[in-house]
């Protein structure tokens, strides 16, 4: 008896003292709570480094080494000229792309920018900014076993086996549109794209344009079974969750640079033109 | 006197196959699979000349460099973990000997892929940002970050190449740790009584009677070991860190040279590892030698 009513006394002076906490310290806690979320947020913590960590990973035409062993590419420009408008130093952390998102939730880097597109499945792990670009995937076909495949239809078969990039949103696209035929996933793009050249798997599925380009260098084994792409999928910076500051300030930046025509200018030069191909071999 | 050199017609047979097998693949790639050779773009990527028109090392050298430096520290902070875990193997306390074969036990049955990832994602992250490595490297003057630059990694990789390093050293260290205590223990029973009778003390019988012995039964071995490690480096390709491995697959991403690539990847890896091969072969003849 003794014990249960000491134990009840415990219980009623945790709850008050709980109570008076919340009501005499919240206050003075939450002015406390956004200063430190304001010094915690990435773009402050990027700012007070001098130093913008971009993750990013090999993807013809968003970002590739050129012969002098340096970085080039639409993704690069783009996050080049994000880190000067910060007025801060940009770095590259080429990661795998299978692994780009566990890295930049421990912290490898502060931010993707690496034509990731927004899928609700990867909205779950990170938080997106609004999208500065727009892609789709489009399919690259084997002359030999995939002669006469004209529709996504076509491909849509049990016997069909189709290579795709892992992680990609390229899988996601094969799953929805081709549900019945076989996915066989590589860890580069060069891979999958090597698979069809082969002649082992029908076709590959790639975020556009370079399924178009492979077709080019390869007009004997290879061809484009449809016109343009088969999806539309937004581009966004990826951060951290939890972090509203720093994706009000890349918003912002990418309505600003927008309106400004300059990414659809450096768009035209890495998409529409060639012009950069002799720096690359 | 010298054997004279026969050559049966077994050998012709064998000679043949390999050689009929070589040329077959040679055909499947260039006829059946269209590839499109392209090796003049190669050169470019192990050498270039930059602004100034010297000759620098490219994506290809600097990824070779980076993975003889990984293996190179590795393999010397994994002799130190393994020489003490080799004593610890061998040491008359019971705890230290459980705790010298849990570690050996635990790294040897683990895939060095599934403890690559689990350091990267897991300890570095809670490990590296307590010791302010990152910081450190960042704001470091100027001279010590070039120093730094050559001995590990420029400062924006220094402390994925610090976690890359420690992982591969733990991972080597469980094998060193036997090559150490199987150094030790192949030093006759006879020499350790002696020392006993002489009434040397713990310290004074290692350092005069038995690790003498023990080193030069250590050394192949562990020279050897540093073979392995370079091969095992390339591991850590997945977890990006710019190793020969990493560099030779960026490259592939972009230019699409599947088989150039990978073909001078396994050039650059054995002109490596074949010459110390040899060496370590010397180093044996001449401890042979001079035990002898």
């Amino acid at each position: 008896m003794r014990i249960k009513s000491l134990l009840l006394s415990v219980d009623v002076l945790a709850v008050t003292t709980l109570f008076l906490i919340i009501c005499f310290v919240s206050p003075a806690l939450a002015g406390d709570v956004q200063n430190k979320l304001v010094a915690e947020s990435t773009i402050e913590q990027v700012m007070k480094r001098g130093v913008l960590k971009v993750g990013m990973s090999t993807f013809v035409p968003w970002a590739m080494n050129d012969k002098n062993g340096q970085l080039v590419g639409f993704e690069i420009d783009v996050a080049k000229r994000l880190a000067a408008d910060l007025g801060v130093k940009v770095e590259f952390v080429p990661t795998k792309w299978a692994g780009i998102i566990p890295a930049l939730l421990t912290g490898k880097f502060d931010v993707i920018v690496g034509g990731m597109s927004v899928q609700p499945g990867r909205n779950q792990k990170v938080n997106f900014s609004i999208p500065y670009d727009y892609t789709g995937q489009t399919i690259v076909a084997s002359k030999q076993l995939a002669a006469g495949f004209k529709t996504l239809e076509d491909f849509n078969k049990p016997e069909v086996t189709l290579s795709a990039r892992l992680g990609s949103s390229s899988v996601a696209a094969a799953k929805q549109f081709m549900p019945k035929a076989k996915l066989t996933l590589f860890d580069d793009e060069s891979q999958a794209y090597q698979e069809v050249i082969n002649g082992k798997v029908h076709a590959m599925v790639g975020s556009a344009p370079t399924p178009a380009f492979q077709a080019l260098k390869y007009p004997e084994t290879l061809f484009l079974p449809i016109e343009g792409t088969f999806t539309k999928e937004p581009i966004a910076f990826a951060v951290k969750k939890g972090d509203y500051d720093t994706i009000n300030y890349f918003n912002n930046w990418i309505t600003v640079v927008a309106a400004e025509g300059w990414l659809k200018e450096i768009k035209h030069h890495w998409f529409e033109t060639k012009d950069w191909e002799s720096s690359i071999q | 006197m010298r054997k004279k050199l026969k050559f049966t017609l077994l050998d012709a047979l064998i000679l043949l196959a390999v050689a009929a097998l070589a040329v077959y693949i040679g055909y499947r790639i260039n006829v059946r699979l269209h590839y499109k050779w392209n090796w003049s773009a190669i050169p470019q990527y192990l050498f270039r000349i930059d602004n100034n028109g010297d000759w620098t090392a490219n994506l290809l050298m600097q990824g070779l460099f980076t993975t003889i430096r990984l293996s190179l520290w590795a393999t010397l902070l994994a002799t130190i973990i393994g020489t003490v875990a080799g004593f610890f193997r061998i040491s008359k306390s019971l705890f230290k000997r459980l705790l010298g074969r849990t570690f050996v036990e635990l790294i040897r049955n683990t895939p060095p892929l599934v403890l690559i990832f689990i350091f990267y994602f897991f300890v570095s992250d809670q490990i590296m940002p307590v010791l302010g490595v990152d910081d450190f490297a960042r704001n470091a003057s100027e001279r010590t970050q070039s120093v730094m630059t050559f001995l590990f990694a420029p400062p924006r990789f220094f402390s994925a190449f610090i976690s890359a390093m420690v992982t591969v050293a733990i991972f080597e260290a469980a094998y060193i740790t036997e090559i150490v205590r199987a150094g030790i223990q192949s030093i006759e029973k006879g020499q350790f009584e002696a020392s006993y009778a002489l009434g040397l003390s713990w310290r004074q019988k290692m350092q005069h009677v038995i690790l003498p012995q023990a080193i030069q039964r250590i050394l192949p071995p562990l020279a050897g070991q540093f073979i392995s490690t370079i091969k095992d480096s390339a591991i850590v390709s997945v977890i990006s860190i710019p190793e020969l491995c990493f560099q030779g697959m960026e490259l592939m991403a972009a230019t699409y040279l599947t088989f150039e690539c990978w073909i001078t990847i396994t050039v650059l890896y054995l002109i490596l590892t074949l010459s110390l091969s040899l060496a370590v072969e010397r180093l044996e003849i001449f401890m042979r030698r001079s035990t002898a």
